[in-house]
């Protein structure tokens, strides 16, 4: 027994040795001193949030125009385009896989609408059904390859993103004839649809697009999917350690085949904001723009590596790829340099965040 | 040796126990058991047969002879989830933690506690975790800091606790100490202790005499697959502990093959097993 | 048709994923009926009576990306002029230099009797197209590279001087009376498009800056377009570059609560209608059709009778300005695809 005593007091002398000991122990200033710092640093948008404040600050002061209230739909719109996508891509990233296909999805979902409707002369909202019947779908097989194969979604997306352009041109082409569908704007619902996905309500005197009440939907909708749902536990777990999460019981295959189909509903509702905002579709569009959200989420707070991120910080991630994206339009620079900027941007937000992860990840 | 805890009927029993993989024999004639508040210790080298032993507990194997009783009834497992069903639980060295996410999501992660709608009662999660770990002795100040800044003994206890909390009766360890340091490792074997205070039946498996001794009722030890000795703590002293575990009757055989080679060298051997009390004191 | 319509009315939600799959079924069984298929057939009337002799096969590699309205109609043209001289029409492009030059590499490995190129970017396509001249497969250029094609050895360039079509542009949004304008770039980097620009620049009276925008996002060609506007509310004149930036800019200008005249470059069947209600001043067309169909039937010509067109100087098939009042008399075309 002398020897169990001996043991309990070599453990307590090790929980009261404070940072190697980590929270254990008793009163300790240094664990008190440096919790409040710890805690911000631990979430996953701080980082984003300043920068935000740092990049209206900056232009609110070299732009004129940039403060008007309608200067600032604009940049809310553009940001909410980029937003709805991006919180989608968040939760997936953070469920630690990729969808390269997302940009060119979007236009595969206003494509399979307009082409449905106006080639069988249908009341657009049928296009609209079966739009997200057929995107959800490709998401769900994104998801499935992804599972089944177990090759990095970065490379099974890369295929459907190629296989989505050439379907997106060559079903296009097939069937009007053309490279751009006809114009929807005269046909039955297009003004009902319009008033939900395209709308622009005039609120305080400025016309502001849906998009952008839609885009708080998606954060609200999200963020309180993870943080407050087993769901949300889940997809943490799958991106932080899947096969931890698979011991512990964590269906690890639904909760990824569900993350890829997240995106592709995201992908159908803007799919559905471009065909009503812009009646006819060019089936070229999109490509490139499935890198715009994964910026997004980048910079605000979400890993490439996985497990770690949040749906606010990839909506603030979209409110400065959108304000950097008008704000230099604002101020009037050489648009040249915007790819320039935004780069920095990026990189400065990687920065951050490895740094936070690595405040996280060894403080043994 | 064991008649007296016999009598509080062991949560689980191994009687003869026997496992081949193929040809192999990997486990033969093996008996052990654990009680409601005691640690029985399985030590052995490498390749001794802890992790078939460990398997066969734990439900991931059958055993191909002997018995396995779980509270007095013969049972047969299929599956680690039979297992666990009966309160067996296994706190494996890779823990099945996920290091980025807050510590009482890591305890309920995959059993999460919900209140409809599919929300989850995160005030009942957070408060549970800190109270289930103070009861262990860790006091966190912030349970919402990632697992991963614990350190690994820290996290090991919070896996225990996990286990505990979620209904176990029986704790399997598999080398809990094995990557710690000496620090760490006797914070380890305290809540080894806090669990077995609680009441819980605890198989430690290490191959360190050092920890085992402190925290063990009874000891096994195997090699080779074969139970090489299984004895009550008041029967065998810790010096005895560590000559069995180190291959005291090895040692005797490596002393005479090196006679032929240095005579110091033997003669120091055959001292230090005198020491550790394993060759009969006849000379 | 009718049975879909009934199927819907009912409102199920069954009905609606039934109609979903039958719609899909039907979709891809009349891929084939829609205006491609009687442009063909049209086409093919006209080879009936025309070209005799042997088919000859002419390739076409253009640095075209994909889906672009543009391309197609050059093909249409081009397509046309081959079913009229019993010609196998190849086509195909990359917008990078070096997969283009592959292309063209791929063409002669054929035996093609003819290649149709683009020189958007020259220096990566002047070695293959000098191979391609000494393998005797006579080469013609369209759209870009009026100054390299003689020198690379082409029998002729078909296009529009982008200079000069910008010059035009500037002209007339002095016509329209703008004062300050901005040139909407829509790929940047584009040597075409800042020729567009540069050219309007230099005739434009007033002052002109450029903008560039995402041209595959079409969201952020609107929110860039109206934050401009906002920005500089003394903007009284867009030139868009294409057509579909031009409609989105005018949305983008009724947001931004401007009333700033909006002309554009090329052309498209919707464009017709906004010019015809005046929301779009005018269009600098280039004629694509014309490119494509010039340069098979120039190849044609050459091969059965020797003949170059443009005495060795460029063709020119742009700039048509089509503006509210002429608008009218190509809207059929345009409905066809083919202006």
């Amino acid at each position: 027994m002398a020897q169990i005593i001996d043991v309990d007091g070599d453990a307590a002398g090790a929980a009261a040795e404070g940072p190697s000991g980590g929270g254990a122990g008793g009163a300790d200033e240094r664990v008190a001193a440096r919790s409040p710092l710890r805690q911000a640093l631990g979430r996953p948008e701080l980082g984003a949030l300043i920068g935000a404040i740092a990049l209206f600050v900056f232009f609110s002061l070299t732009a004129d125009a940039f403060l008007r209230t309608s200067s600032f739909a604009t940049v809310l719109y553009s940001s909410s385009t980029f937003g709805i996508m991006a919180v989608a891509v968040a939760l997936l990233m953070i469920g630690g896989e990729f969808d390269l296909s997302a940009g060119v999805m979007v236009t595969s979902a206003s494509l399979v609408a307009a082409l449905v409707s106006y080639q069988l002369t249908l009341n657009l909202w049928v296009g609209v059904a079966i739009s997200l019947v057929v995107t959800l779908g490709i998401g769900f097989l994104n998801g499935l390859l992804y599972v089944k194969t177990g090759l990095p979604s970065f490379i099974i997306t890369l295929g459907t993103f190629f296989m989505l352009r050439g379907l997106n041109l060559g079903v296009t082409k097939a069937t009007t004839g053309d490279v751009a569908t006809n114009s929807v704007a005269d046909m039955d619902g297009f003004e009902q649809a319009k008033t939900v996905f395209a709308a622009q309500p005039e609120i305080f005197g400025v016309n502001i697009y849906i998009t952008v009440f839609w885009w708080l939907a998606f954060i609200v909708v999200a963020t309180w999917l993870l943080l407050r749902t087993r769901v949300g536990n889940w997809i943490f777990a799958v991106g932080g350690a899947a096969s931890s999460a698979r011991a512990v019981g964590v269906p690890v295959t639904r909760t990824k085949i569900g993350l890829f189909m997240g995106v592709a509903f995201a992908a159908w509702f803007s799919g559905m904001h471009l065909l009503f905002a812009f009646p006819s579709v060019q089936s070229g569009e999109g490509v490139g723009n499935e890198f715009g959200y994964i910026i997004c989420a980048v910079i605000g707070g979400c890993l490439l590596t996985g497990g770690y991120g949040s749906a606010i910080g990839a909506a603030i991630g979209a409110f400065i790829y959108g304000m950097a994206n008008k704000g230099i339009v604002y101020a009037g620079w050489n648009p040249d340099w915007f790819y320039f900027f935004l780069g920095v941007l990026l990189l400065i937000a990687t920065i951050v965040n490895l740094v936070v992860r690595r405040r996280a990840e060894t403080a043994t | 040796m064991t008649d007296d805890v016999d009598a509080t009927a062991p949560l689980i029993k191994l009687t003869d126990v026997g496992k081949r993989y193929g040809n192999v024999i990997a486990l033969r004639g093996v008996s052990l058991s654990v009680a409601g508040g005691e640690v029985t210790c399985v030590l052995g080298d490498n390749g001794a047969g802890k992790s078939t032993l460990i398997k066969i507990v734990s439900g991931v194997h059958r055993p191909d002879e002997g018995s396995f009783e779980v509270g007095g009834e013969p049972v047969s497992f299929a599956s680690p989830r039979d297992a666990l069903s009966r309160g067996i639980a296994t706190v494996y060295q890779d823990l099945a933690v996920v290091p980025l996410m807050p510590v009482w999501r890591n305890f309920f992660l995959g059993s999460e506690r919900r209140r409809g709608f599919g929300r989850i009662d995160v005030g009942f999660m957070r408060r549970t975790t800190k109270s289930e770990l103070l009861e262990m002795g860790i006091d966190l100040r912030d349970v919402d800091q990632p697992i991963g800044t614990l350190s690994g003994g820290e996290r090991q206890c919070v896996a225990i606790a996990r286990a505990v909390y979620f209904g176990a009766k029986v704790l399997i360890l598999d080398e809990p100490t094995a990557a710690l340091g000496v620090k760490q490792a006797g914070v380890v074997l305290r809540y080894i202790v806090q669990a077995r205070e609680r009441g819980l039946g605890v198989i430690f498996i290490t191959h360190n005499p050092h920890h085992a001794y402190p925290v063990g009722d009874r000891f096994l030890i195997l090699n080779r697959g074969r139970s090489v000795g299984y004895h009550d703590k008041r029967d065998i002293t810790r010096d005895q502990l560590t000559a069995l575990m180190a291959g005291g009757t090895e040692l005797e055989q490596l002393a005479h093959e090196l006679e032929t080679v240095s005579a110091g060298a033997a003669r120091e051997l055959t001292e230090e097993a005198k020491d550790l009390g394993v060759t009969p004191t006849d000379d | 048709m009718r049975r879909f319509h009934h199927q819907k009315r009912r409102g199920t939600l069954a009905a609606v994923a039934v109609t979903g799959l039958l719609a899909l079924g039907t979709l891809s069984a009349c891929s084939s009926s829609g205006g491609k298929e009687a442009e063909e057939q049209q086409s093919q009337a006209a080879a009936g009576g025309a070209a005799a002799g042997p088919r000859l096969k002419i390739a076409m590699i253009t640095h075209s990306g994909a889906g672009d309205t543009f391309w197609d109609i050059v093909q249409k043209g081009a397509r046309a002029a081959a079913a009229k001289d019993n010609v196998e029409f190849l086509y195909s492009a990359d917008p990078e230099g070096g997969k283009q030059a592959q292309l063209v590499q791929a063409a002669i490995d054929q035996k093609v009797d003819g290649i149709i190129v683009t020189l958007a970017k020259p220096d990566a396509l002047r070695d293959v197209v000098a191979r391609a001249v000494r393998a005797k497969i006579p080469v013609v250029t369209i759209n870009s590279g009026a100054e390299e094609s003689a020198e690379f050895g082409a029998l002729v360039h078909f296009g529009q001087d982008e200079t000069i079509a910008g010059r035009a542009a500037g002209e007339q949004l002095n016509k329209v009376g703008a004062k300050k304008a901005i040139c909407v770039i829509h790929e940047q980097g584009n040597v075409g498009l800042e020729a567009r620009c540069a050219g309007a620049q230099k005739t434009f009276a007033g002052q002109m800056e450029n903008l560039n925008v995402q041209g595959t996002n079409m969201p952020q060609v609107k929110s860039s377009v109206t934050a401009k506007l906002q920005a500089d509310k003394s903007v009284d004149g867009v030139l868009a570059l294409n057509a579909d930036v031009a409609l989105t800019t005018v949305d983008a200008a009724k947001d931004a609560g401007s009333g700033a005249k909006i002309a554009t470059f090329d052309m498209n069947k919707q464009l017709i209608a906004a010019l015809k209600d005046g929301r779009i001043q005018f269009a600098i067309d280039q004629q694509p059709y014309l490119q494509g169909y010039e340069a098979v039937d120039e190849l044609w010509l050459y091969k059965r009778n020797g003949n170059i067109l443009g005495g060795g100087q460029p063709v020119s098939t742009g700039p048509a300005i089509v503006d509210k009042n002429t608008a009218a008399s190509i809207e059929q075309f345009a409905d066809a695809g083919t202006r």
